[in-house]
Order: structure tokens, then sequence, then C-alpha cells
């Protein structure tokens, strides 16, 4: 991946108006590097203010900046552009939802599923927004996220967690967000905010264990006044965060965590 | 540290099946306040870390919008850590794997009341 996106950095300095800002701010965006992704495709835009797949770009690194109405906004350019685009109606849809603008949701993912381009995961995402009753529950989203764009990380734990109230965030080391989502109710994904916060809690829980002499760390669980948080390690260093509501028995957080956990290494070891 | 106000707590949970270690730390400086501690454990360097710990589970709490945080509970392969702060101090907890952590969540619970 590095090496690729040097090329396309390379590809773009020899080449201003290269297409190569796409992939670029596409593995930018998907590495959590937003503002950089936004530069490059803002850029990019300059260059080609015409080019669909490039507000659609723009519109998912929207989303992950919880910027929804702009979102929306480059997805409507996108539809202009190129009516039948898959992934701007997806995105539509999607941005209803978090909105909770569920008819709307739907009318857009019924525009998805009769174009060429439909897949599987819109008929999910139609199930999902059909059964929404009103409530935004972190489970929901996730499967309507993985529904707009399946292979998507952030939609990773979807099928890993079983309730509502349940979400799960994968971090590297540095506390990057490697995958999963952390929505608040205002529909904004905070997973890098506690991805930073939560920076070398490996590390410190590693030499809190050594200086006490009891062997490896194998789970921090902390209770707050409307959550019940676990972490555990992870291959490659990484660091699983799972939260649930406080009514979820921590007996019941713990075998999430242990699920999670393999889903992360399931996924790791297939990415490695 | 005999006279402290926390020596009481402290004695009390350290009385608990399983516990080796009871501290009142610092949340921010990372400092010991009070501490029963056994020969040889370095109060210090656990008051530090622990402290460090805590104020990362209470970040990310807040970056997520979670509130504050009660407990927060570290397992390892022989032994535990438990914390629960208030006012910006926190109280640690180190266990043995055979203490009965929940009897000592209580009891960690009903004595940060008295933290202040």
């Amino acid at each position: 991946m590095a090496d690729d996106l040097r090329r396309w950095s390379d590809e773009l300095a020899h080449d201003p108006a290269s297409l190569a800002f796409l992939p670029l701010g596409e593995a930018l965006r998907r590495q959590g590097q937003h503002e950089h992704a936004l530069r490059v495709t803002l850029r990019g835009l300059e260059r080609h203010p015409h080019l669909a797949d490039a507000h659609d770009l723009l519109a998912r690194i929207c989303v992950d900046r919880g910027e929804l109405e702009r979102a929306f906004d480059e997805w409507d350019m996108t539809l202009r552009l190129a009516p039948e685009h898959a992934g701007a109606l997806k995105g539509l849809a999607f941005v209803c939802y978090q909105q909770g603008r569920f008819p709307e949701a739907e009318a857009w993912l019924q525009r998805a599923a009769q174009g060429e381009a439909a897949d599987a995961g819109i008929g999910a995402a139609l199930e999902t927004v059909r059964r929404s009753t009103g409530a935004l529950h972190a489970s929901d989203v996730a499967a309507a996220e993985a529904a707009y764009d399946p292979h998507d990380p952030r939609a990773l734990f979807a099928d890993s967690l079983d309730g509502d109230d349940q979400t799960a965030i994968l971090l590297d080391p540095g506390g990057m967000v490697l995958g999963g989502l952390y929505l608040t109710e205002s529909g904004r994904d905070v997973a890098p905010e506690i991805g930073a916060a939560l920076s070398g809690v490996s590390d410190e829980a590693s030499r809190a264990t050594r200086h006490l002499g009891i062997g490896a760390w194998t789970s921090i669980v902390f209770e707050t006044e409307s959550a019940a948080v676990a972490m555990a390690p992870t291959v490659q260093d990484g660091l699983l965060v799972v939260a649930a509501s406080r009514a979820t028995p921590l007996g019941h957080l713990r075998r999430l965590l242990a699920r999670c956990v393999a889903r992360a290494a399931a996924w790791l070891g297939g990415t490695a | 540290m005999s006279g402290s106000p926390f020596a009481e707590m402290l004695g009390a949970l350290t009385r608990q099946r399983g516990v080796v270690a009871s501290l009142v730390v610092d949340e921010h400086e990372g400092m010991i306040v009070d501490a029963i501690l056994q020969f040889g454990q370095d109060g210090d360097r656990i008051a530090a870390l622990a402290a460090s710990l805590y104020r990362k589970a209470r970040q990310s709490a807040h970056a997520a919008g979670l509130g504050g945080v009660h407990f927060l509970q570290m397992d390892a392969e022989q032994g535990r850590l438990c914390m629960a702060g208030r006012n910006a101090l926190v109280l640690v907890v180190a266990t043995s794997p055979n203490a009965n952590v929940g009897l000592v969540r209580v009891e960690m619970l009903r004595a940060v009341e008295g933290l202040a």
C-alpha cells in the first residue's frame, strides 16, 4: 500500500491533471487520514469539477468527517453528473438513514436496487431500513454502512455484534482506526477521537502488568455513566474496543469482546 | 503513611482476600497520595501507570460522550488492577487471581465516595 501511495503521489506531482487523485484520496480515507484525503480530492476536483467519482469520493470523506449535510450535497452533485451512480444512491440512502429519514433512505435504496450495479448488500440495507422504527442503533447503522460499501472496514464488526447499542472499533498501535466505527447519537463517527485518546494504552497496560509481575494483560473493562467498554490486545499489536449499554451484563460484554477479537484477527490475518 | 485520611479506607481494602496493594493516586500527576504496599513493590511506578490508564479511559469515554468513568478493571494472566476515581483522585487496588473481584469492586465503589 505504501508503494501505491508513493506511486500515485509521484504521478500527481508529475501530472497534476492525472486521475491518480482518486485512488490516492480513497486510500488515504481508508487509512483514516481524512484531512490529507480531503486536500488531495479538492485539488483533483479543481481540475475535474465534472467527474462524478470525484464528488462521490468527496462525499465519503465528508461522512468520515461527520459532515453529513455536505456529503448529501456532494452525492446530489454526483447524481446530477451520473444519474445512476450506485455509490451516490447508496450514499444518499446512508445519510437519510443516519438522519432518521427512513422513507427517503428506502426510496434511494430502491432506486439503487433497480440499477445495473445493484449488489446483494442493497437488499440487506433495504431490510434494515424497513425494520427501523425511528430509534437509531449502532448495529443497524453498521449494517446499513456495510450495504453502502460491503468492503468498508467500518462495517468490520457488523456481523459480530448481536444487539442494539453495541459497537466496536479496531485500532493500530498508534491509535489509528483500522476498522469499525463509533457513532454518537448525532450520527458522527468519533472512532478517531477515541483512538487518539487510547493511543499507547496497550504499552502502558503492558508496563503496569510487568511491574506488578502479573503476566501479560488480557483485557480492560471500564464502566461509565452510560456504557460499559471493554478492550483487548489483538494480533499485530492492535487494540480492540467494544462498547455496549450499561444494561449489558459484563460477562456478555466479555463474550462480545472475544468474538470481535477473533473477527479482527481473521481480518488482520487476511489483510496482512 | 499513617495519619492520612485514606489510611482506614486503604486498610479495609487491603484486608480483602487477594488484595496485594492499594493506593490513592493523584490522577493528573500520577503521584501517590497514600498507599499500602507489600515489601518490594514499586508504588511510584504503579501509581504513574495506573493514573495514566485511568486518564486514557476517561478521555476516551469523554470523546465518545459516555460520561465519567466509574470503575476500571485490567485483567492479566496472574492478577488484576482495579481503579475507581473521584475528584481527580484514583483509588487503585492490585489483586491476585484468587481475589473476589466482585466484592472488591463493591468495596471500591463504596470507598471512592470518601475520596475528596
